[in-house]
């Protein structure tokens, strides 16, 4: 009978709290919108599973020594998970679109005001009682906007270690509803006429120019920017690995085996940040909601920035494109693509938004390294 | 409520700098592009010149065809 009584003392029944069954809730709620719905399967199914591991109690693996506290310990307080993942991300980028129409760069700096908006909001948020919201915990919120996964992890792991659980999940979740939030905005702020704009054709881009991009990139991150430069830098060495095409191996091995192990372990590490007693708290409802404002905002301006340059270059960009500065790759220019597809069916503006698409990735580096300078 | 009102302020600093800062470095690339395009242009992509299309290599001349058929006329005429 005493055995018995040990072993009913050791099972999970006995230990459970609510907290600990909600959040195996929500982490089973993220299983189902990877498996059912097919939203960022990638890393929603991880993190779930994840959330649903560090619930159980009597388990230890978020304690010291268990699984998950040594990849959260090694790969996420140290960053280089979402470095190594932002390598890959390097390798799998072609910056043909963007090097062929630079221009767009711009698109990718407007959408970054969703971020800097963001921090203001947290801020503000500060006045309603129950949230207090340092200025470091408001930059790790407001880079949500910025639609970028690593970069966001990165900045949240540097700045509000406490609060990464929520941002990363925040941040997976809305990059993975991208179809759902951006089409009314950018619908909202465009006339039909503009949305069904035909851009002219990009130029071809030679590869000495593709060569030459990562390397001017780090070069200027390194003249005004250091802080940015384990993101930019990393992002940079995937590129330069891509298009130099000498070492395909090494390309390739960052593209998929590197990245995939990786996103693994990373999504394993922010799931066991939700834990109870981390992830239910007030903070995280203001936090879900700022991430969206941050969103729509980052897509709005960049819809409005893409707007003015149709104006001032003769009705020869489609505003839609703006879109896509909010990086979020590729998903963000499938949006752009599809909407304007609506609009003129024989309009096609993946290529187009391609170039917004990735500056968005870079000026989201750039918004986490002028962060990171200021508050870090 | 002072504090929040200068954390406020302190943010409106951090967001003009930041997309300040955010749009000169993109700015500067831009212009760092548009250098490298001047210096490096794109190969012209050489098109293979005329290459005689075999459907004209198959296709007689319709002169010749006429002059074979009226010769093939007169001779079982």
């Amino acid at each position: 009978m005493e055995g018995l009584m040990a072993f009913w003392a050791e099972t999970g029944i006995a230990h459970f709290e609510a907290g600990q069954l909600l959040m195996m809730g929500v982490g089973c709620l993220l299983l189902y919108l990877a498996i059912a719905r097919g939203f960022e399967p990638l890393l929603l199914l991880p993190i779930g599973f994840g959330a649903i591991l560090a619930n159980i109690p009597n388990a230890g693996f978020t304690e010291e020594g268990g699984l998950l506290w040594y990849a959260y310990h090694v790969g996420i307080e140290t960053g280089i998970f979402p470095l190594l993942i932002f390598m890959g991300v390097g390798a799998l980028t072609d910056f043909g679109a963007l090097i062929a129409n630079p221009k767009t760069l711009l698109l990718g700096a407007a959408a970054q005001f969703g971020i800097f908006a963001t921090l203001l909001g947290a801020i503000a948020l500060n006045l309603v009682p129950g949230f207090e919201f340092t200025m470091t915990d408001a930059a790790a919120i407001a880079i949500i906007g910025g639609a970028d996964g690593p970069t966001a992890i990165f900045l949240a792991s540097k700045l509000a270690p406490d609060l990464l659980g929520a941002i990363a999940v925040a941040a997976y979740s809305y990059m993975a509803l991208v179809p759902l939030i951006q089409p009314p905005i950018m619908k909202l702020l465009t006339t039909p006429a503009e949305r069904s704009i035909k851009m002219e054709q990009l130029r071809e881009v030679s590869k000495r120019e593709k060569i030459i991009f990562p390397l001017m990139v780090v070069g200027l991150t390194i003249l005004f920017l250091p802080a940015a430069t384990p993101l930019v830098g990393m992002f940079c060495l995937g590129n330069l690995m891509r298009e130099s095409g000498v070492v395909d191996r090494l390309s390739k091995t960052a593209q998929n085996e590197l990245i995939n192990i990786v996103t693994i372990f990373l999504g394993l590490a922010v799931g066991s940040k939700l834990s109870a007693g981390e992830f239910l708290r007030i903070e995280t409802l203001g936090i879900l909601v700022l991430g969206a404002v941050a969103f729509s905002i980052g897509t709005a301006a960049g819809v409005l920035m893409a707007k003015l340059m149709c104006k001032l270059s003769g009705g020869k960009v489609n505003p839609l494109i703006g879109a896509a500065g909010v990086s979020a790759v590729p998903m963000a220019a499938r949006v752009v693509n599809k909407v304007g597809l609506e609009a003129n069916h024989q309009n096609f503006l993946l290529m187009h938004a391609m170039g917004p698409n990735v500056a968005g990735v870079l000026g989201s580096a750039v918004a986490a390294g002028v962060l990171l300078a200021v508050l870090g | 409520m002072t504090s929040i009102s200068d954390q406020l302020v302190d943010a409106l600093g951090i967001m003009i700098m930041g997309m300040g800062l955010v749009f000169i470095f993109l700015s500067v690339l831009i212009v760092g592009i548009g250098i490298v395009a001047k210096l490096c242009p794109a190969p012209v992509v050489a098109k293979p010149d005329a290459l005689p299309s075999p459907i004209a290599t198959n296709r007689l001349d319709p002169k010749l065809v006429a002059a074979i058929t009226s010769a093939i006329h007169q001779y079982r005429a």
